[in-house]
């Protein structure tokens, strides 16, 4: 069996005293696509930002590829090899070409290279027209978009996402789906993703994990736990994608 | 974070950069009334050229300059308050003490002179007149020579005007007590060069003056490095010896005549204190 | 208002005719108060962004004090600074009373709480979880804060603009720790006052507009790096 790329191994956390991950282990292979779901407060966010070393851990490991993140040059490290897309798509106080190019310039890439990735990215995302434009002069729609497109412009090995779907108006959303599906399938990057909605966990995820008061009380494929499912959340949410039929991925 | 630090140390050098251009300087602490009358504008700058030292001019009233003297913080004073300055040495402040020149006081006020002043016999009663008629009076109220001068004055004429209405201590400088007076029509103790020096703006006269009591002696002191070891006693005599030298001495009996049409200071340096009734 | 006017022909004719006391005067209060900027800058901004990232047993109270500290009146600070500069005080071997350095010193001291308190402010008025955003982009801890500085760059630049205006205009501690010294320590506000107190009232005009001038013309180019790169 080949090492996970991604371990998180009894991760414990506390944020304002309140115990928000209770000794969660998951792992995450190469080009798995991880969805989190679970009610509001079940500790999905925490997850992600604690699997993306933003918060400290209190107690537990996260192995990358096998090796424990240990100390301020390798959380560095470890850092640039991912990238995390909040829900709230904060952006600089500039235009949507620098926000975009924010992680590449950080990272050193030369002026040249970044341009052309910063075109990439906006084009994957359709908004190509919106590059000199002040990012305080967007619609939410739009600000999503290019906090996405500032996320995989870096091409990173895991992207990490927190309810990306969140507030767009269906024909946004039918089209964000889109291009991530496009970008997660056929670039194979590994992705964990805290959601509630249920056709694009479906369409996007081939794994499913499902928490609940900080802990993680089930996870497989969607298929494997939604015939099963642990909680009364996730028997809803299983009702819902069999009444809409959803295909699922995998 | 490397361009914070050298950027602080950039700054750090050009402030000490600032500080330690100077060569060995002196602390003179003198008073508002030499500087004001714009003498030490004309010595200063000939000692420096000369001696080579680097003179830091503090005006302050002469209390505080003998204060400063007390703590070791000048090196040098110019003075005009001969009883303060006799306690200073017999505090074993001061290491000598030397007679420089002399001015006079006069008593100034408003043309109208509401109180008669211009027809009294000398200072004493001038000052009985202020009193009685409730004129307006601004006193220096500072500790300085002149205030010194003045509360003599007051008590020799056995008159106690601290508390009354008419008399207001403004605790500021000459020229600004010179102001005072002139805005309120009042009355006002002053040195003769200062009150020269700033007389086109005032619109007040010289009501009284030529009294042996109105002299404005000042001596030159060096401090005593016994006290305060950090003391430029060498740049402090050096100072000293300049004021009572003979060029220098012809400088000050000449400063104001081509100005003012007569000299502001008389130079007495040699003489016999008793001959300026000290 | 016929003073005035004349003061306002006077200045204007002090500096046309290069007069080299007026020069000098508007040059040291220019380098000092620049300089005690500059070093505010540099502890006030770092100092007020270190503030509020930091969550440490109390906080509050340090921040009390730092807003405190902006409304130190200048004259305490002139008092306390004499104090220890003096001959016989701590720092006298070093000799700095009555030289600019001490004014910048004290100034310096004037100016820091004013710039902390507006930029940990600054800082603090930034989304809470932009800070966590950008480490999630690949930020190191300091490309993080230097990011947020330039995020906060409109109140910061007002925090500079404040602190420069408080100082360039100071008076009470720049007489006590500078003397005043023709040629050494003199500035602009300085003279003010003793060609007030001299009597020469068209040259007091004539160094206030001076003054009044540069401080307006230095603001304005600070106004316009404030206002500026505003993309539509």
């Amino acid at each position: 069996m080949t090492v996970p790329l991604l371990e998180a191994r009894n991760l414990s956390l506390q944020r304002g005293g309140v115990d928000v991950l209770k000794s969660v282990s998951l792992t995450v292979r190469e080009n798995d696509v991880l969805a989190l779901i679970g009610s509001n407060g079940a500790g999905k966010t925490s997850l992600l930002l604690a699997l993306a070393r933003l918060l400290p851990v209190g107690k537990g490991d996260l192995l990358v590829n096998g090796e424990a993140v240990r100390g301020g040059r390798a959380e560095l490290g470890y850092r640039r090899r991912v990238a995390m897309v909040l829900q709230e798509p904060l952006l600089l106080d500039a235009t949507v070409t620098v926000n975009v190019a924010t992680g590449l310039s950080l990272r050193g890439t030369p002026r040249k290279e970044q341009q052309e990735r910063v075109d990439e990215a906006l084009e994957r995302f359709g908004i190509t027209g919106l590059s000199r434009r002040s990012a305080r002069s967007l619609s939410s729609g739009e600000a999503r978009r290019v906090s996405l497109a500032r996320a995989f412009a870096m091409r990173p090995e895991i992207i990490f996402m927190d309810e990306p779907f969140t507030a767009l108006d269906l024909p946004l959303r039918e089209a964000l789906l889109l291009q991530l599906t496009q970008l997660l399938h056929s670039e194979g990057i590994t992705a964990v993703i805290a959601t509630h909605d249920c056709r694009e966990v479906l369409q996007l995820c081939n794994r499913l994990a499902v928490m609940n008061k900080g802990r993680l009380i089930g996870s497989g494929t969607p298929d494997e736990v939604l015939m099963n499912p642990p909680d009364d959340f996730s028997a809803a949410f299983a009702r819902y994608a069999h009444s809409f039929n959803c295909t699922t991925r995998g | 974070m490397k361009k914070l630090i050298s950027l602080c140390a950039v700054i750090l050098l050009a402030a000490t950069g600032i500080a330690l251009a100077a060569p060995k300087t002196i602390i003179l602490a003198t008073t508002t009334s030499t500087q004001d009358s714009g003498l030490l504008d004309v010595l200063v700058p000939q000692f420096e050229k000369e001696s080579g030292y680097k003179i830091k001019t503090i005006s302050v009233g002469s209390g505080q300059a003998m204060k400063m003297g007390e703590k070791g913080e000048a090196d040098v004073l110019l003075v005009h308050s001969p009883e303060a300055e006799q306690k200073f040495m017999t505090g074993g402040f001061g290491v000598t003490r030397r007679l420089v020149m002399h001015n006079d006081f006069v008593i100034v006020g408003p043309t109208s002179d509401p109180a008669r002043v211009k027809t009294a016999k000398n200072s004493v009663d001038a000052l009985q007149r202020i009193a009685k008629s409730g004129a307006l009076f601004a006193s220096r109220g500072d500790n300085s020579g002149t205030h010194a001068k003045e509360k003599g004055l007051w008590k020799g004429a056995g008159i106690s005007p601290d508390g009354q209405k008419w008399y207001q201590q403004t605790g500021l400088g000459m020229g600004q007590t010179l102001n005072v007076a002139a805005e309120k029509k009042g009355y006002t103790l002053t040195d003769r060069a200062t009150f020269l020096a700033l007389k086109k703006n005032l619109g007040l006269v010289i009501l009284s003056e030529g009294d042996s009591k109105l002299l404005n002696i000042y001596h030159v002191i060096e401090i005593n490095p016994a006290k305060w070891p950090k003391i430029n006693a060498a740049g402090g005599k050096s100072f000293a010896d300049f004021m009572v030298a003979k060029k220098t001495q012809e400088t000050i009996g000449r400063f104001g005549v081509e100005k003012f049409g007569a000299p502001l200071f008389f130079p007495d340096a040699g003489k016999n204190p008793a001959s300026l009734g000290l | 208002m016929e003073l005035i006017l004349d003061g306002i022909i006077e200045a204007v004719r002090l500096l046309l005719s290069g007069d080299s006391e007026v020069l000098a005067v508007t040059w040291l209060s220019l380098k000092v108060s620049g300089l005690a900027t500059l070093l505010s800058l540099l502890i006030g901004v770092s100092s007020g962004t270190v503030l509020a990232l930091a969550t440490f047993p109390g906080k509050r109270l340090v921040a009390a004090l730092v807003n405190t500290g902006m409304g130190l009146p200048p004259v305490v600070v002139g008092l306390f600074v004499t104090i220890f500069l003096w001959r016989n005080g701590p720092f006298g071997h070093f000799e700095l009373l009555y030289t600019p350095a001490a004014m910048v010193i004290a100034q310096g001291v004037i100016a820091t709480p004013i710039v902390t308190g507006i930029s940990m402010a600054a800082i603090q008025s930034l989304p809470a979880n932009l800070r966590l955003q950008i480490l999630g982009l690949g930020a190191s801890r300091p490309q993080m804060v230097w990011l947020l500085i330039k995020e906060a760059r409109l109140p910061l630049l007002a925090a500079v603009m404040a602190g420069f205006g408080g100082v360039i205009s100071e008076v009470g501690a720049s007489i006590m720790v500078g003397g005043n010294i023709k040629g050494q320590t003199r500035v602009l506000t300085t003279a003010t006052v003793m060609e007030t107190g001299k009597g020469n009232f068209d040259t007091a005009i004539a160094l206030s507009i001076i003054l009044l001038s540069l401080t307006f013309l230095i603001n304005l180019l600070l106004t316009i790096i404030q206002q500026k790169r505003r993309p539509r």
